[in-house]
């Protein structure tokens, strides 16, 4: 459950604060000492803002609490004085030898937290982002001894059964799904949060996720399928899918997709998508003949990883095909289409033919006298940043440079900008963001809010486009007009 | 905002914090200390002390003359705050930190 404060900055209200964030904490899943580190990391953080960044004035500062299974991240943002952290190192010695205490707070925040980051968006204000990894046992911790995965699978084999049972997965079913995923992949599988029986079981009690799990008569578990709910918008990504070896080739996958797009129909989603990854063909095949289409080609999703028992082991790039499934009849084209992309979109839409899509009942709405209103969300594992601009505002520009800039620092290996499709403006945008090196990655249907958005993309380091497989035709067409407009942009690089 | 409760007697003022030892209970506590010298805190129900916190017990036990300060039942993050600043080695823990 994420949670957002609005607050008056007096010192009153820390306390109140830090009660919050500790709760939080030990609700989301941390255990009492790392909850009370991160109330402590939030009453430094309030305490500075209070002394410093607003004096005797008045001001306001927000919070964002936001969960994952693997951590919690508590984003903090303020508009008071500037403040450089570097100018703010504590020194011990100096600390005893002159009685100056300079940096005390900024080191305590440091070492309590797993990762601290501050970003400096000049106009736009100042980012403290405090990480807290949970500290859960991986399932080789949990096994018993003598838990042998060989004679595990083996007895797949020789008990195989021809009954199955499929249930939506509780938080009881969540060490059994960590044993059947290292049961089935050893410890090659991409996501490593299934490698945790606990990350599973917050995740489930967090509603954070739901699924479906297959056992056998005798209660074996077999197979599993998960959604992940988007905090953002009523969609789901469907991912986390596992069919123990012995039982593969038996429609196991085919019935709990199906058991999970109902379900999806039963929670109330607009759609569901499938990022799949395109050293392959294989998950882009199984999401087509499912019904889902292809609307972008996000490439360096991730970092590297090692896959088993594929032609190439060890891959530094991880592009996906985004594929998405529309589970509500109440979806419109956005009021603006591109002018840039105009076929490319119109093509991408003319997939979802059944029923037509219609055009926007909303008309084209200019943003120029608001406020530019953009966030920017970080994945620290694969060095990744999204920028999701809500409005464009009289200050694009200018506050996409300053976040852009503000990232600087993190060393990321690619940053998307997702850009909303109902303002006339996103036709300059889209230049400005192209002259900043960034390529297009497609149409995000439904990503935030419930409207779609335009995805944009950079990449810190080369491509080989030769690496990357697409299976649909509007996939195929994606990936060429994103080769060559890195063409173009290679070759402006070099004339520069 | 009660975030204490305090005796005063002579030269020596107990506290009971109810809360967090923040910047409010700082400024709370140093106004309540006046010139005493001795503090005794009682953090049974703090569940961490700020940096703040721990430089005003520093500065107190530093000044001249020195303030003499006992604590009981303080938080884990008491310590770990203190080596992060290095300043374990510096205080007298045994005096301090009443069993």
């Amino acid at each position: 459950m994420e949670a957002h404060l609005l607050l008056e900055v007096k010192p009153e209200m820390i306390g109140s604060v830090s009660d919050f964030t500790y709760k939080w904490c030990v609700n989301m899943g941390l255990d009492r000492q790392s909850a009370a580190r991160m109330a402590l990391c939030m009453d430094e953080v309030l305490t500075n803002i209070t002394l410093y960044a607003f004096k005797d004035e008045n001001g306001y500062a927000e919070v964002w609490y936001q969960y994952s299974p693997s951590e919690i991240e508590i984003i903090v943002q303020e508009k008071g004085e500037p403040f450089d952290p570097e100018k703010y190192t504590y020194d011990p010695d100096r600390a005893i030898r002159e009685n100056d205490f300079k940096g005390a707070s900024l080191e305590a925040i440091r070492q309590m937290a797993d990762q601290f980051l501050f970003l400096n968006r000049g106009k736009d204000g100042k980012e403290y982002r405090l990480i807290k990894k949970f500290h859960f046992p991986h399932i080789m911790e949990v096994l018993p001894a003598g838990y042998d995965v060989d004679s595990e699978n083996q007895r797949d084999k020789s008990e195989s059964e021809e009954d199955f049972l499929i249930t939506p997965v509780t938080v009881d079913d969540a060490e059994d799904i960590a044993k059947l995923i290292y049961r089935s992949y050893s410890y090659s599988y991409p996501k490593e949060d299934l490698y945790f029986p606990r990350r599973i079981e917050t995740a489930i009690r967090n509603k954070y996720k739901y699924g479906t799990i297959v056992r056998t008569v005798s209660g074996r578990p077999v197979g599993y399928f998960a959604v992940v709910k988007s905090t953002d918008s009523m969609i789901g990504e469907v991912t986390e899918a596992v069919v123990s070896p012995a039982y593969r080739n038996r429609g196991l996958m085919k019935k709990m997709m199906l058991n999970l797009i109902e379900m999806s129909r039963q929670e109330g989603l607009a759609g569901l998508f499938g990022m799949a990854i395109t050293n392959h063909l294989f998950s882009q095949k199984v999401n087509a003949k499912y019904g889902f289409k292809s609307t972008a080609l996000i490439i360096s999703k991730s970092g590297r990883r090692r896959f088993k028992a594929m032609e190439k082991s060890f891959l530094d790039m991880i592009s996906v095909v985004l594929d998405f499934l529309p589970l509500t009849d109440h979806w419109h084209k956005p009021p603006v289409i591109p002018e840039a992309y105009t076929d490319l979109l119109s093509g991408i839409y003319a997939q979802f033919d059944e029923p037509e899509l219609s055009a926007s009942p909303n008309a084209p709405y200019s943003s120029r006298n608001e406020k530019t209103d953009m966030s920017l969300s970080i994945n620290y594992e694969s060095r990744s940043a999204l920028i999701v601009v809500k409005t464009y505002g009289a200050g694009f520009v200018e506050s996409f440079n300053r976040m852009l800039k503000s990232t600087e620092d993190i060393k990321l290996t690619s940053i998307y900008i997702d850009l909303p499709m109902d303002d006339p403006y996103i036709n300059k945008a889209i230049t400005r963001v192209k002259e900043m090196g960034f390529i297009l990655s497609g149409l995000m249907p439904f990503f935030h809010q419930e409207k779609d958005f335009l995805r944009m993309q950079k990449l810190y380091r080369e491509i080989n486009f030769d690496d990357i497989e697409t299976f649909s035709d509007c996939a195929g067409q994606l990936k060429n007009i994103i080769r060559n407009e890195y063409a173009e942009l290679q070759e402006i690089g070099q004339e520069a | 905002m009660n975030t204490l409760n305090y005796k005063k007697s002579g030269r020596k003022l107990e506290i009971t914090l109810t809360g967090d030892f923040n910047l409010n209970a700082v400024k709370r506590i140093s106004d309540l200390l006046d010139d005493r010298k001795e503090l005794v805190i009682d953090l049974q129900q703090s569940r961490f002390v700020n940096s703040r916190a721990i430089i005003f017990l520093h500065r107190l036990m530093n000044s001249e003359p020195p303030v003499k300060v006992q604590i009981s039942n303080p938080p884990k993050i008491f310590f770990e705050l203190l080596q992060v600043l290095d300043l374990h080695k510096n205080w007298k823990l045994d005096e301090i930190v009443q069993p």
